[in-house]
C-alpha cells in the first residue's frame, strides 16, 4: 500500500487540486476533503499517512491570515489532529496552510508542546502582496520532507508571510528552521554558462555548498516579506510537520519556472532534454520515500 | 455593549503603509493599528471569542495604550458588506455555540427561532489608527479621506484629549433599520402628461414625501410604450413592474444602441458587423471551426482540446469604479468570475485578466460633481490604487491567477475611468453524456437562489451605468465584493455539484439582480412565478421592488427539478452556502411575482423582453486629426529614448504584476514579467490542464488616442495588436478568437455614433480577413463625466472612444511558447514588417505636444501573410525571442528587449530611409521584433523571405547601441523604464 494523502479544502483554500496533483505525481494516492466533511468524519485521519493543508485565502484572511480556519480546526478537530501528528505521519502546510499550522500551534511545538502559538505570520513589510520567485536553502531541521534537499528555486505568493517571534523563541527553534531565503548569487546569474546547472534537481553536483550561499539578510526582494532571520519555513520538533510559505507545487515542473524560456532555449541549442521535474517535486518525493522506507522496514 | 480592541505590535506592515502615506505628504508619524470588533451580542464578551481574534505574538486585546496624539477610526456604514465582521461572527458562533446571522441583524425572514434572539446578533469590524506625530486635525482628516470612502465608510477622529475625556472612541453599531415595515408594492399612475412621464423615466418613481426613487433611465418613448401596455391590461402599473421593465430594457442589459437600426443598417451594428463577422468566419472554416458557444451565454466558448472548452468574457465596471474604485473593481472581477461559473452547466474560472484606463496618478486635477464644489471627484491616484487593489483582492482571494493585463493612461479618463475585467473558464465538452455548454430552464423547475443574501446594495446599478455620471449618481449603486462567499459556492458548483446533474440551468445575478437572472431563464421555459417573500434578506424592511432589482453580490440562480431541490440545498449547506427555493419556472407566458400571496407583478413575457420600441439612430462622421507637425529632430537620441521609456503608457507596471497572484493553479508558463530584467509583457501563456501540453495564450490591444484622428484606425489597431501579440507568443493562428469591448462616450450624439459605426465596420473587415471570430463582447456607451471645474464652470469630459480587443487562443505545446527576452549573445536581431511614416496620435508626437494626421493603418493582407508564416515557424522553434512592436515603436521595443535580457544590443538601422526619430518611434502596425540563434539564420531567412530584415546582434556589453544614433547603458534604460510607477 502506498501512502495516502488527504488534502483539505473549503472556506477559501484554493490550491487543493495542484497540491494533490503533486502528491499523485510522486506516486501517492489521495483525496481532496472539505473541512466540513472531515469534521463530520474525523476518523478518516486514522486511515491516512499525510495531511496537506494547501494554499489559499481561507476566510479571506479576515482576523489574520489562517486564523479563522485554524480556530475552526482547533475547536472541532483538535484531539484527532494531535493524535494524527503524534503518529508516524507527515503533515505539510503550504502558504495559507503554513499560516493555519502556525496558528494551530502544530508548529513549532517546542519540546512537543502542540497547541502553543509562539510564532506568528504577519503582514509583509512592504505591506503589499508579493508574488515572485525566490531562492531558499535548507536550515538545520532534520525533517524527512527535506532529505537530500539543498536549495530550491520556488515561488512565493502572500500578503502575510513574515515569520515573527521573540528572540527566545528564535533561539529555541534554530534546529527547526526548514528553509531560509537566500540571495540568488551564482544560482540565478544571467550568464547562460552558469545557468546550465541552475539548481535543477538531478544536477546536485553543480550546486554550491550550502554554507557558501549568502542569506538574504532581510533584503527585499530576496527576503520578500521581512521575515525574522530570513525564515521561510519551520517544522515541529519531530520534523514531520512542515509549515512553509513558498509553494513547492508551483515549482514542481521545469515548465513552471520563471526562467523556463531560457532553460528550454539553451537545452534546444545544446541538443539536451530538460528534466521534467524541478526543485519543488523533491519534497513530495521525499514524502513518498518516507513511507516506502517505513513499509520496507515493517516487511 | 461589547467593543473589543486588539492592538497590533509596533512593527505592523499595515502601520508602515500609513506611515509611508503620511511621509508622501511630508509628515513624520508613528502609527499603531487597533482591530476593533463591536457587537450587540452579550456573548461577544467571552474570553474564548476574544482569544480567537488575537494573535498572541503580534497582538494584545484590551490593553490601554496612550502613546498617541490622534485617533482615527474607520468603519463601514450601515448595510455595507463587512467581510471581517462576517468572519468574526462565525468565530463567535464557533467559540460560544450561538448562531449569529451575518452582520448582526435579526433575521426577519427566518422561520428558525434561534435566529431571533439577542444571541443572534453578529459582529461588526472597524479599524482604529493611533497616530503619534506633529499633525493637525486637517492632516488627520486628509489621511481619513485617503484611507476611506465616504460613500461606504465612516471616519471618526479624536484628539488624544478628546479620546481621554470621552473614555475612548464611541461605540458604533452600523445596523440597518428601514422604516418601511410591512412594505407593499405601490401603484404608479401612468395616465399623466408626457412631461411627467419623462420625469418618472429620468428621476424615478415619486415617493409619498415627494422625493424620487432614483433614475429608471427610460426615455419618453419607452415610458409611453409602458403606459400603453397597462392601458391595454386595464389596470395601474405597480412600482416593481416599472422597475423591472426599466432594468430589462436598459442599455446595460439590452444594448439598445448596438441593437437599434442605424442609418440604413436595419439590423443594427451588433448583428451587421460583429455577429455577421463570426457567422461568416464559422461558415468559411467549416469543420475547422473553433467556436462552440458564441454570443448566446454569459461567456463565449471555443474548443480547447478533445476534452475541454475554454470560455472567455470581458466586462467593464466603469461607473461604480469612479465612485468607489476598490468596490467597483472587486465586484467587477468577482462578477465576471460568475459569468464564467454561469457559462453552460458551469465553467471553472482558470485565469483572470484586467485592464485599466486612467488619468495620470501624479496629477491632482480639480473637478466637482456639483456646482457648490462640495463633492469633488476622486483623485487619479486614489482611483488607481483602488482599482488595482480591488482586482487584487477579488482575484487573489478567489484563487484565480491573474497573469495578463494592461494599464493605459490619458487624462480624459479623469472623471470616468475604464475598468476591464475578464475571466477564462474551463469546462468539459461533455458532462453526464450531455454537452457541457448547453442548458435551459424547464417548466416546473424550481427557482433556487444560491449564495449571499439580498440587501439594498447596488440598487439601480444597471440603469445608472447606462447614463453619464453626474451629481445625481446614486450612492446605493456602490457594492462591496465578498469573494469568499462566492468561492464557497463556486467551488461547490464547478468542482462538485456540476457532476451530479441536479440542475437544468444556471446563470449569475449581475446587473438587475433577480429581475435579470430569473427573467432571462424564464425566457427559456416560457414564464416564471417568484414568491418574493421567500428571498432571504440581509435586514428586514425592504420593499418588493428593491428585493427584485437589488444587485447584492455573490449570488447565482439555478433551475432545479423539484425532486433535486432538497439534496442540492442540503449539500450546499454542508459547504457553508445558503440556497433557497424562491419560485417556479412556468410556461404560462407570464412573469408573475407574489408577495405574501398577493400578486405584485404580472407581465406578459413577450412584452417584458421584446416590448421596447425601436429607436432608429442617425450618424454623422467627421474625420479628426491635424496637419502633420514639424518637429525638430532630437539632439540627443539617448535622452529621447529614456524619456519615451518613462512615459506612463510605456513604463513598467511591475507593481501590479507582483501583487496579483499569477502562479496559483500552478499553470503559469509565460508570465507577466519576462526575462531577468523583468519586462511587463503584452501576452501570457497558461496551462489550464496540468496533464495536457496545451496552453492558453492571452493578450489584448487598444489605442484610444488614435480615435482623435480616426476611430476606424483605432479599432483596427486594437484588433491587430490583440492578434499579433498572441501570434508573437506562439499561438496557433488557426486557433485564435477575439472579444470586443466598446467603451464609447456621448452615444446620443450623431457624431459619436458616426465614429462608432466606422470603428465597427473596420473590425468587421479585419476580423473576417484574419479569420479570428468574435466570441463575446460588451459595450459601455456613456463614459462621460459631467460636472464643474475649479472655477465652478460646467464641464463635460468624455473618455476617448475606446475599443478593447482581447484575444484568446491555444498553443499546441507550451514548449513552443516564445518569450520576449533575448536569450544569448551572438543571436541575430530581425525586424519583421514594414515601418512607415505613421506617427499620428503616437506616444512620440504626444510627448512633443502634437497630434498629427498619419495614424497607423493596418495592412491586413500583408499582416495575414506574416502571421501565418510566423505561426508555422513557431512550431519548429526557430525563434529565440520575440516582441510585438506597439506603443512607442521600434526604439522602445529595442530598449525593452535589452532590459529584459540584461545583455546588450548592437543595432544598425542605416538601411532605412525614414529620418531616425520617425524610424524609432513610428507605431506602424504588423511588426514583430525577433532574435534568432545563428545556426537558425538560414532556415529563418528562407522561411520569411522579404519580411526578414536583419538589423543587428545581441551582445554582452550591457549597452544598447544603435549605429550613429545612440548608445545607452542598460542600467540606465532599466532605471527609466521602472522608476515612474515603482512606488505605488
Amino acid at each position: 500500500m502506498t501512502a495516502k494523502v488527504l488534502v483539505l479544502s473549503g472556506y477559501g483554500l484554493n490550491c487543493e487540486e495542484e497540491t494533490l496533483f503533486a502528491f499523485q505525481h510522486a506516486g501517492m494516492k489521495g483525496v481532496i476533503r472539505h473541512i466540513n466533511d472531515l469534521i463530520e468524519n474525523p476518523k478518516e485521519l486514522e486511515d491516512i499517512q499525510i495531511l496537506a493543508i494547501p494554499g489559499g485565502f481561507s476566510y479571506g484572511d479576515d482576523t489574520g491570515s489562517g486564523n479563522a480556519f485554524a480556530q475552526k480546526m482547533k475547536l472541532s478537530l483538535w484531539e484527532h489532529l494531535t493524535k494524527f501528528v503524534e503518529r508516524d505521519t507527515l503533515t505539510i502546510g503550504i502558504c495559507n496552510g503554513c499560516q493555519i499550522l502556525t496558528n494551530l500551534g502544530l508548529v513549532p511545538a517546542l519540546n512537543g508542546r502542540y497547541g502553543e502559538r509562539p510564532v506568528a505570520l504577519t503582514y509583509n513589510l512592504t505591506a503589499r502582496y508579493q508574488c515572485r520567485w525566490v531562492d531558499v536553502k535548507v536550515g538545520s531541521s532534520k525533517s524527512p520532507w527535506l532529505a537530500g534537499v539543498n536549495t530550491l528555486h520556488i515561488p512565493v505568493a502572500h500578503g502575510e508571510g513574515r515569520f515573527m517571534m521573540s528572540p527566545e523563541t528564535l533561539a529555541a527553534i534554530q534546529n527547526q528552521v526548514a528553509f531560509r531565503y537566500i540571495k540568488p548569487s551564482l544560482l540565478s546569474s544571467r550568464t547562460p554558462q552558469a545557468e546550465g546547472s541552475h539548481n535543477n534537481r538531478g544536477d546536485s553536483s553543480a550546486s554550491p555548498r550550502n554554507d557558501t550561499l549568502e542569506l538574504a539578510k532581510g533584503q527585499f526582494p530576496f527576503n520578500p516579506n521581512g521575515a525574522t532571520d530570513d525564515i521561510a519555513a519551520i517544522t515541529d520538533h519531530s520534523g514531520r510537520v512542515l509549515a512553509m510559505m513558498p509553494h513547492p507545487e508551483r515549482g514542481m515542473f521545469t515548465w513552471q519556472r520563471d526562467d523556463y524560456d531560457r532553460l528550454k532555449d539553451h537545452a534546444l541549442r545544446e541538443g539536451k532534454t530538460l528534466p521534467a521535474e524541478a526543485d519543488g517535486m523533491a519534497l513530495f518525493k521525499n514524502a513518498a520515500a518516507y513511507f516506502e522506507v517505513a513499509k520496507r522496514k515493517s516487511a | 455593549m461589547p467593543r473589543i480592541e486588539i492592538l497590533s505590535h509596533e512593527d505592523d506592515g499595515r502601520a508602515r503603509q500609513i506611515e509611508q502615506a503620511l511621509g508622501r505628504r511630508g509628515k513624520t508619524a508613528a502609527v499603531r493599528v487597533v482591530d476593533v470588533y463591536t457587537s450587540e451580542n452579550p456573548k461577544a464578551q467571552s474570553p474564548e471569542f476574544i482569544d480567537s481574534l488575537t494573535n498572541p505574538v503580534t497582538q494584545k486585546a484590551g490593553t490601554s495604550y496612550d502613546q498617541f496624539d490622534w485617533a482615527l477610526e474607520i468603519g463601514y456604514l450601515p448595510g455595507v458588506t463587512d467581510n471581517i465582521g462576517h468572519t468574526a461572527s462565525e468565530l463567535l458562533a464557533l467559540t460560544t455555540h450561538c448562531i449569529p446571522r451575518e452582520n448582526g441583524d435579526l433575521d426577519a425572514t427566518s422561520k428558525d427561532p434561534r435566529f431571533r434572539g439577542e444571541d443572534s446578533a453578529g459582529v461588526y469590524s472597524s479599524r482604529l489608527y493611533l497616530i503619534k506625530g506633529k499633525l493637525n486635525r486637517g492632516d488627520v482628516e486628509a489621511l481619513g479621506h485617503e484611507l476611506s470612502n465616504k460613500l461606504i465608510q465612516r471616519a471618526t477622529i479624536k484628539s488624544r484629549d478628546e479620546f481621554v475625556k470621552d473614555g475612548g472612541m464611541s461605540v458604533v453599531i452600523p445596523k440597518v433599520t428601514l422604516g418601511n415595515k410591512g412594505a407593499v408594492a405601490d401603484n404608479v399612475d401612468l395616465n399623466v402628461s408626457d412631461e411627467e412621464l419623462k420625469t418618472i423615466g429620468a428621476q424615478g418613481i415619486k415617493n409619498p414625501d415627494g422625493s424620487r426613487r432614483g433614475p429608471l433611465g427610460m426615455s419618453l418613448l419607452y415610458m409611453q410604450a409602458v403606459r400603453d401596455y397597462f392601458k391595454k391590461e386595464g389596470r395601474p402599473a405597480k412600482d416593481i413592474e416599472l422597475e423591472t421593465l426599466a432594468q430589462t430594457w436598459s442599455e446595460h442589459c439590452k444594448h439598445t444602441i448596438f441593437a437599434s437600426p442605424i442609418d440604413d443598417i436595419k439590423e443594427g451594428i451588433y448583428r451587421h458587423y460583429i455577429k455577421r463577422a463570426t457567422q461568416e468566419i464559422r461558415k468559411k472554416r467549416g469543420k475547422n471551426d473553433i467556436c462552440v458557444s458564441v454570443f448566446s451565454d454569459n461567456a463565449g466558448g471555443i474548443i480547447f482540446d478533445d476534452e475541454y472548452l475554454i470560455t472567455d468574457k470581458v466586462e467593464t465596471h466603469n461607473s461604480p469604479s469612479a465612485l468607489d474604485p476598490f468596490g467597483g473593481a472587486i465586484t467587477g472581477i468577482v462578477g465576471v468570475n460568475r459569468d464564467c461559473v454561469g457559462f453552460g452547466r458551469g465553467a471553472k474560472p482558470v485565469i483572470n485578466r484586467y485592464g485599466f484606463c486612467l488619468a495620470d496618478p501624479r496629477t491632482k486635477p480639480e473637478y466637482y460633481r456639483d456646482k457648490a464644489k462640495a463633492n469633488p471627484i476622486l483623485s487619479p491616484e486614489t482611483i488607481m490604487n483602488g482599482v488595482v487593489r480591488g482586482v487584487e483582492a477579488g482575484g487573489n482571494c478567489s484563487g484565480i491567477p491573474t497573469p495578463q493585463g494592461f494599464v493605459y493612461f490619458d487624462d480624459r479618463f479623469v472623471g470616468k475611468p475604464l475598468v476591464f475585467v475578464g475571466t477564462i473558464g474551463l469546462i468539459p465538452r461533455e458532462i453526464n453524456g450531455k454537452p457541457g455548454h448547453k442548458k435551459g430552464a424547464k417548466p416546473g423547475d424550481k427557482i433556487v437562489m444560491v449564495g449571499g443574501r439580498v440587501g439594498r446594495d447596488g440598487i439601480h446599478g444597471a440603469t445608472f451605468s447606462s447614463v453619464a455620471l453626474d451629481e445625481g449618481s446614486p450612492a446605493t449603486a456602490v457594492q462591496i465584493g465578498d469573494p469568499i462567499t462566492q468561492k464557497k459556492f463556486s467551488d461547490a458548483i464547478v468542482k462538485e455539484i456540476r457532476g451530479y446533474d441536479w440542475y437544468n440551468a444556471i446563470t449569475d445575478n449581475g446587473a438587475g439582480g433577480l429581475s435579470s437572472s430569473v427573467g432571462e431563464m424564464g425566457d427559456q421555459s416560457g414564464g416564471f412565478h417568484v414568491e418574493l417573500d421567500k428571498v432571504p434578506l440581509k435586514y428586514p424592511g425592504m420593499a418588493p421592488w428593491e428585493i427584485w432589482i437589488s444587485e447584492s453580490q455573490e449570488r447565482m440562480t439555478l433551475s432545479v427539478p423539484p425532486e433535486n431541490t432538497d439534496k442540492l440545498i442540503a449539500f450546499l449547506a454542508r459547504r457553508g452556502v445558503e440556497a433557497t427555493v424562491i419560485g417556479t419556472y412556468t410556461d404560462t407566458g407570464r412573469a408573475l411575482i407574489t408577495w405574501h400571496g398577493e400578486t405584485v407583478m404580472d407581465l406578459d413575457m413577450d412584452f417584458l423582453h421584446d416590448g421596447l420600441p425601436e429607436t432608429p439612430l442617425k450618424t454623422v462622421y467627421v474625420a479628426g486629426g491635424e496637419d502633420e507637425p514639424d518637429i525638430a529632430q532630437p539632439k540627443d537620441y539617448a535622452d529621447t529614448v529614456l524619456n519615451m521609456l518613462s512615459r506612463l503608457n510605456i513604463c513598467s507596471k511591475e507593481f501590479i504584476s507582483t501583487q496579483y497572484d499569477h502562479e496559483v493553479q500552478a499553470g503559469s508558463v509565460l508570465k507577466p514579467l519576462q526575462g531577468p530584467g523583468r519586462v511587463y509583457a503584452e501576452a501570457s501563456v497558461t496551462k489550464p490542464v496540468l496533464t495536457s501540453s496545451r496552453g492558453v495564450v492571452l493578450s489584448q490591444g487598444l489605442a484610444p488616442r488614435y480615435s482623435d484622428i480616426d476611430t476606424g484606425a483605432m479599432a483596427a489597431a486594437a484588433l491587430d495588436m490583440a492578434v499579433r501579440n498572441a501570434v508573437t507568443a506562439g499561438v496557433d493562428f488557426n486557433h485564435l478568437a477575439i472579444l470586443d469591448n466598446f467603451c464609447w462616450c456621448s452615444s446620443d450624439e450623431p457624431e459619436r455614433l458616426g465614429q462608432l459605426k466606422r470603428a465597427a465596420a473596420a473590425i468587421y473587415d479585419l476580423a473576417v480577413l484574419y479569420e479570428t471570430p468574435f466570441i463575446s463582447g460588451k459595450d459601455s456607451m456613456f463614459n462621460d463625466f459631467k460636472g464643474y471645474d475649479a472655477q465652478g464652470k460646467e464641464v463635460k469630459i468624455s473618455a476617448p472612444p475606446t475599443l478593447l480587443v482581447s484575444s484568446i487562443g491555444v498553443i499546441p505545446d507550451i514548449e513552443q511558447s516564445i518569450s520576449l527576452a533575448p536569450k544569448m549573445q551572438g543571436d541575430l536581431v530581425y525586424l519583421l514588417g514594414e515601418t512607415k511614416d505613421e506617427l499620428g496620435a503616437s506616444e512620440y508626437y504626444d510627448m512633443n505636444g502634437a497630434l498629427g494626421q498619419n495614424v497607423p493603418r493596418v495592412n491586413g493582407a500583408k499582416n495575414l501573410e506574416l502571421y501565418k508564416l510566423y505561426s508555422a515557424v513557431a512550431r519548429n522553434r526557430l525563434i529565440a525571442s520575440a516582441m510585438p512592436i506597439n506603443l512607442g515603436g521600434l526604439g522602445v521595443a529595442l530598449a525593452k528587449k535589452a532590459i529584459a535580457s540584461q545583455l546588450g544590443m548592437e543595432i544598425d538601422l542605416s538601411g532605412f530611409a525614414l529620418r531616425p526619430d520617425k524610424l524609432l518611434f513610428s507605431e506602424s502596425l504588423g511588426r514583430i521584433l525577433v532574435t534568432v540563434a545563428p545556426n537558425n539564420q538560414k532556415a529563418f531567412e528562407k522561411h520569411f523571405g522579404s519580411f526578414a530584415n536583419q538589423i543587428g546582434l545581441i551582445t554582452n556589453e550591457n549597452k544598447l547601441n544603435i549605429k550613429n544614433i545612440l548608445s545607452v547603458e542598460i542600467k540606465k534604460l532599466d532605471e527609466y523604464y521602472k522608476q515612474p510607477l515603482k512606488d505605488y
